[in-house]
């Protein structure tokens, strides 16, 4: 190969190694969201109650314990599944008994769900179980909100604050 | 048929650049510089990056436009630096397994070379989460989601990107922090053990391949900047997201599939790529080099030239007037013969005594070499002998020629060609290496070269005139062309001889 064709040939390797830094570095785009899309994410962490009553010990099961571990009651510490349901314009939009976190089940259960849907005006109505009883919800909250196009509407959980919180959104 | 593949690549690449800066030749090389680039813009960025939530993304548009002679092309080589090293990342990879890099004891730098691949990434992630623009708010919140799949953590992840009033400066200085310095370090020290175990490691690749992979990247840099996609707002989801498939293809999928699928996706890959040295291992091994201390005067030339660090020179045990003797590490030896090469006993000429070199190959040994050559000169008189290693495959098309194979082509020490031409007449030497230049145990071509050229020891006689010996990968050629050239010497060189004795 003489000197010409091999500078040749070198730009060409250099331009052939540069073209998909140069393409894939940014291209091809992902499309998230449709034109007239939005998202609701729900994402929270929520421990709930301990899955039974905490019971007394009798005396005998007391003198079995090591007298640094004599506390009088017992407690479980596998937590409730958190019942979730989400309904958007009357439709249920989702609906799961959710596990706690944990090997023993005793931790806090994490939230993290996203939903696409058409901009306009939407009642956002979210329920949640996280007690022993069997039905009903012991935090609900409803709303009627104005989405835009690629609005992102997050609701979030905070028993302190009343229970359930939306964010981004147009009330 | 992968390796196959590789040779037809480098075939071209190796007539244009030629054999010793192919950069097919010299990947993890390209790799790591392609990293020093990335450091040294890299310092250059963070000069001007203010680590606060509302800072992050204004201080990188200020480089990128206000700065764009200097600042804007720092930016741009530090990405495209970033991607191209995956590219030379991946190619090493690909490579390294088409050539079966992993067996018997290379498996180590198989193996310390995965963790590389797995540090690489988050590299890459933290930087684009540093510039806080949309796609850095897609990256966080997309990382967010695996990390909330991860069953340790007790609390969401996600939720710290999905507000405004949930973000902190702090965790930027946080993402910083990973990103120039606590990611950076493992990655060195993770090249340092990959490499810990080869001799002479090409960390560096040639001059011209630095001078024409910097040149290339300044280029695109000035004509294509790269450039952030508008700031995050948490409030709004980006319509479309221009993704660098280099680093965060794995983000993708988690469009497609649940955080949890990824993780197993990844965690497969990484599980499957550590078990290939011993899913694909081969059956038998060949016997490693044996030191025969009655002829190793402790010269040490073996352990020098050996590339995987396989020989120690250690305090004598045999109680002979010299200081050291060899010690082959069964853990490290790769049975290519390249010590045996290097070893000045391994002469032929020695007829009153036993040929015993200082070490040998039991299964190929120096013996045996001798008499293949003894046989072949004898069957083809006045022929060039050539000398092939077990990778060459069949070489020239020359059926009144011999053909010796060897392990590597520096198993043959510079004596055995000075003996195949003053001692059985052959008309010359032609040495047959692995395609396209590149030795399949790194150094043998290069050693080979330098004996025969005389530069290091062994060296071959000075009565072999050089003309006389071709090798098969050089200027490029392919093995035919370097051949005939050997041949066309030879034909002129007897036209001389014959002319004068006329």
């Amino acid at each position: 190969m003489n000197h010409p064709t091999r500078w040749l040939v070198q730009i060409l390797a250099y331009g052939a190694f540069l073209a998909p830094v140069a393409y894939l570095s940014h291209q091809p785009v992902m499309r998230l969201l449709g034109e007239n899309q939005a998202m609701i994410r729900i994402a929270f962490s929520h421990a709930g109650e301990p899955i039974s009553e905490c019971r007394q010990r009798t005396q005998a099961e007391l003198d079995e314990l090591p007298p640094n571990m004599r506390r009088p009651t017992e407690c479980p510490r596998e937590r409730v599944p958190l019942v979730l349901v989400m309904r958007l314009d009357g439709d249920t939009l989702f609906e799961a008994s959710l596990p706690p976190s944990g090997f023993w089940r005793d931790g806090q259960t994490t939230v993290s769900r996203e939903f696409e849907v058409p901009a306009g005006t939407h009642q956002v109505e979210i329920r949640m179980r996280d007690s022993r009883r069997e039905s009903g919800f012991d935090y609900q909250l409803a709303r009627t909100i104005d989405i835009r196009p690629h609005d992102n509407i997050v609701i979030g959980f905070d028993p302190n604050q009343g229970g359930f919180n939306f964010s981004g959104s147009q009330p | 048929m992968l390796k196959s593949l590789f040779d037809l690549l480098e075939t071209p690449f190796n007539r244009a650049f030629g054999p010793r800066d192919n950069p097919f030749h010299h990947l993890g090389a390209l790799t790591i510089f392609f990293f020093w680039i990335v450091l040294v813009t890299g310092i250059w960025v963070f000069i001007f990056f203010d680590t606060s939530v509302f800072g992050a993304y204004q201080s990188v548009e200020y480089l990128t436009r206000e700065q764009w002679y200097l600042g804007g092309v720092m930016r741009s080589l530090h990405r495209y630096a970033s991607d191209a090293a995956v590219i030379t990342l991946g190619l090493h990879l690909l490579r390294e397994f088409a050539h079966r890099r992993f067996q018997g004891p290379r498996w180590y730098s198989w193996i310390t070379g995965v963790p590389l691949v797995w540090l690489v990434f988050p590299l890459g992630i933290t930087g684009y989460w540093l510039v806080w623009d949309q796609l850095a708010q897609y990256v966080a919140i997309s990382t967010a989601q695996l990390m909330d799949a991860v069953p340790i953590f007790t609390d969401s992840m996600v939720r710290n990107f999905l507000t405004e009033s949930a973000l902190s400066d702090r965790f930027f200085t946080l993402m910083a922090f990973l990103h120039l310095v606590g990611l950076p370090i493992f990655l060195v020290f993770g090249i340092w053990v990959h490499v810990m175990r080869l001799s002479g490691p090409d960390i560096n690749p040639p001059k011209s391949l630095m001078i024409g992979g910097t040149t290339a990247l300044v280029v695109l840099s000035l004509f294509h900047p790269a450039t952030s996609q508008g700031p995050a707002i948490l409030s709004r989801v980006p319509a479309e997201i221009g993704l660098d498939w280099f680093y965060l293809h794995a983000f993708a999928l988690l469009e497609l599939i649940p955080p949890g699928a990824v993780w197993l996706a990844l965690i497969s890959v990484t599980v499957a790529l550590s078990a290939v040295p011993w899913i694909l291992r081969r059956k038998t091994s060949p016997a490693i080099a044996r030191v025969d201390l009655d002829n190793c005067n402790g010269c040490r030339r073996c352990a020098d030239d050996c590339p995987f660090n396989a020989i120690s020179m250690l305090p004598r045990s045999d109680g002979k007037p010299f200081d050291l003797e060899a010690v082959v590490d069964p853990d490290a030896c790769v049975s290519c013969g390249i010590c045996v090469g290097a070893c000045p006993t391994a002469t032929p000429f020695r007829r009153h005594s036993r040929l015993s070199p200082g070490i040998d190959l039991p299964d190929r040994s120096m013996v045996s070499l001798r008499q293949a050559l003894d046989a072949a000169t004898a069957r083809y008189p006045g022929a060039i002998v050539t000398f092939a290693c077990d990778t060459a495959g069949a070489g020239p098309d020359a059926p009144d020629a011999p053909h010796i194979p060897v392990p590597c082509l520096a198993d043959v020490p510079p004596p055995f060609v000075d003996y195949a031409i003053h001692r059985r007449g052959a008309a010359g030497v032609f040495l047959l290496g692995c395609a396209n230049g590149a030795c399949r145990f790194r150094l043998g071509l290069q050693w080979t070269e330098a004996r025969m050229r005389r530069e290091r020891d062994p060296m071959l006689r000075g009565r072999v005139d050089l003309a006389r010996v071709g090798f098969s990968w050089q200027d490029g050629d392919s093995a035919e062309t370097a051949y005939q050239r050997l041949r066309e010497r030879l034909g002129r060189a007897a036209d001389r001889d014959r002319e004068a004795a006329e």
